[in-house]
């Protein structure tokens, strides 16, 4: 059987540093999983790993059980897998609309040349994760950081992913955009969106998801629900910092 | 793609005063906008790259030169027709632009700035050095073909070439590969994020850029008549290139137009009161200041101050 993204015996190392130690799981169609753990744990490189943006030392990708380790970035999000950043990445000098265009842009030089923008799926798009129309102008740095993420969940939605990579996407936000956000993520899950989110907000991460991997210097602590996961005393060292 | 009709009844506006213009002015002021259509044309080329991108290019007389030396050696010393030398000049700029691609994909920046000057003093010093018989070595070559004689026929020429090629990069621009390339200068991470090959986008910038320095680069040579190693691989030249962009807006059509045009009646008007290199000095005084107070440009400048206008003439002004 293929899942949607599996990690067979994948390593990663910076140097001396063991970022992605053995690691080895995989999400079924449809499934949030949750990926959790204290600073350094790993689970951006997972991320940058499993978009081509860090090659692995050792190990296989796959996507729908097809090998996606040698593919470029572009060519996996061309087969439906996406993310979002920690740390927003809009372009600066563009419009909400513009930096959704670009999530809905073809990869041909030859459709960018000869056709036109769709700005009614822009607009769609920016309704759909929660901007007004009075946002539809506005510029990055008019943008509060639950607005950012928005337009970051916008522009990665446009490229029209079937798995979606959500790193910290709580990160920053009050209260009220947590909340937002959670909606929105929530609505992705019940239309079918396999998920994978990394988040410190353990809090809000718990609803959104069906099963959870803990994990420490690149290796999984543990895996199982939530609450399984949270129970485990190795989890709870490496939280807390005991031994 | 977000054209409206002011824009288009401005260039046809703009087009008709510019041809009018040889029953005006005196051949002198021709032959100075003569440059100024070509330093409009390699400013619109190093804008489509640079100002675009953000892979801020120190080595345009490189492309430039080799669209220049190309065609000045199949006319010159092959009695090719001008016909055929231009565009086997611009094809051998762009296979040149190829080149200048590679660096771009592994560094950015002011490496990639470095990298590119680095292409271009090799130019200079190669041209002097290998088959001279060809080049003309240190001395260059003169009595090259010129297309057509006289200040109104060149002025109309130049002119030409230049407002095509500036129209064809507006178009260009306005559709989204000219967003996907702006968008690069902004965030490349983020255009691999979209799903997008910035490589290739990367590759379409270069090899437009290239097209463009190439056809300009041989068409100026076959006014000039001649060509000579340093007047083209010269600091000041890629600087007055540079700034020309910078001056009048990056990332825009119309800025490295203004740019070019501003910078070179701005140096011929100096001329008569200091015609030493002290005017490079007012020249950079004037650039440094222009810049500081509006990076964005002239065109920038010229924008807000329109913007201020209209607002006080509809009584909503302060």
């Amino acid at each position: 059987m293929s899942y949607p993204l599996e990690l067979k015996d994948v390593v990663k190392r910076f140097g001396g540093l063991t970022a992605t130690n053995h690691m080895s799981f995989n999400v079924e169609n449809g499934e949030s999983l949750g990926l959790i753990g204290p600073n350094g744990a790993g689970k951006t490189t997972i991320f940058s790993l499993i978009m081509g943006e860090h090659r692995q030392t050792a190990g296989e990708i796959l996507c729908n059980g097809e090998d996606i380790s040698a593919l470029p970035t572009y060519a996996r999000i061309g087969r439906g897998v996406c993310r979002t950043y920690q740390i927003p990445r809009p372009f600066a000098e563009m419009d909400v609309l513009e930096n959704i265009r670009l999530g809905l842009m073809p990869n041909s030089i030859w459709q960018m040349l000869t056709r036109n923008p769709d700005r009614y799926k822009e607009i769609e798009l920016a309704l759909s994760v929660g901007f007004s129309e009075n946002d539809l102008n506005r510029h990055p740095a008019e943008l509060s950081m639950g607005d950012l993420r928005k337009l970051e969940l916008a522009r990665t939605l446009a490229t029209d992913p079937s798995i979606m990579l959500l790193d910290e996407v709580f990160a920053g936000l009050t209260a009220g955009e947590i909340a937002q956000i959670a909606d929105l993520i929530n609505k992705k899950r019940e239309a079918g969106m396999t998920l994978i989110i990394v988040s410190h907000d353990l809090r809000s991460l718990e609803p959104l998801i069906d099963r959870a991997i803990a994990m420490n210097h690149g290796s999984i602590v543990a895996e199982g629900s939530f609450a399984k996961v949270m129970a485990d005393p190795d989890v709870r060292a490496s939280y807390l910092g005991g031994e | 793609m977000g054209i409206r009709w002011q824009h288009i009844a401005l260039w046809i506006a703009f087009i008709v005063v510019m041809l009018a213009l040889p029953e005006f002015v005196s051949k002198g002021t021709l032959r100075t906008i003569i440059f100024a259509n070509f330093l409009a044309i390699f400013a619109i080329s190093w804008d489509v790259l640079s100002g675009r991108t953000g892979y801020i290019s120190f080595g345009h007389p490189f492309l430039i030169g080799i669209g220049a030396y190309t065609s000045a050696i199949l006319s010159y010393r092959f009695g090719f027709p001008v016909a055929a030398s231009i565009p086997l000049a611009v094809v051998a700029t762009m296979i040149g632009g190829t080149l200048f691609f590679l660096p771009a994909l592994r560094i950015r920046g002011s490496y990639f700035a470095l990298v590119t000057l680095a292409f271009m003093e090799l130019m200079y010093q190669l041209v002097q050095v290998i088959r001279p018989d060809l080049t003309g070595g240190t001395r260059g070559m003169s009595g090259i073909e010129t297309i057509t004689r006289g200040a109104v026929n060149n002025y109309y020429l130049s002119f030409s070439l230049m407002v095509i090629i500036a129209l064809a990069m507006w178009l260009v621009m306005k559709t989204r590969l000219g967003t996907a390339l702006s968008a690069i200068g902004m965030n490349e991470e983020s255009v691999r994020g979209s799903g997008l090959d910035t490589t290739k986008l990367k590759l379409a910038a270069f090899m437009i850029a290239a097209f463009i320095a190439g056809l300009g680069g041989a068409f100026y040579v076959h006014y000039l008549g001649s060509i000579a190693p340093r007047a083209l691989f010269d600091i000041n030249f890629l600087f007055t290139i540079i700034v020309a962009a910078l001056i009048g807006g990056a990332s825009t059509i119309i800025g490295p137009m203004i740019g070019a045009f501003f910078l070179t009646f701005l140096l011929e008007y100096l001329r008569p009161v200091l015609p030493g290199a002290e005017r490079y000095f007012i020249y950079g005084g004037i650039a440094l200041i222009l810049y500081m107070y509006q990076p964005k440009g002239i065109y920038e400048v010229a924008k807000q101050g329109w913007g201020r206008l209209r607002a006080v003439r509809a009584g909503a002004g302060p």
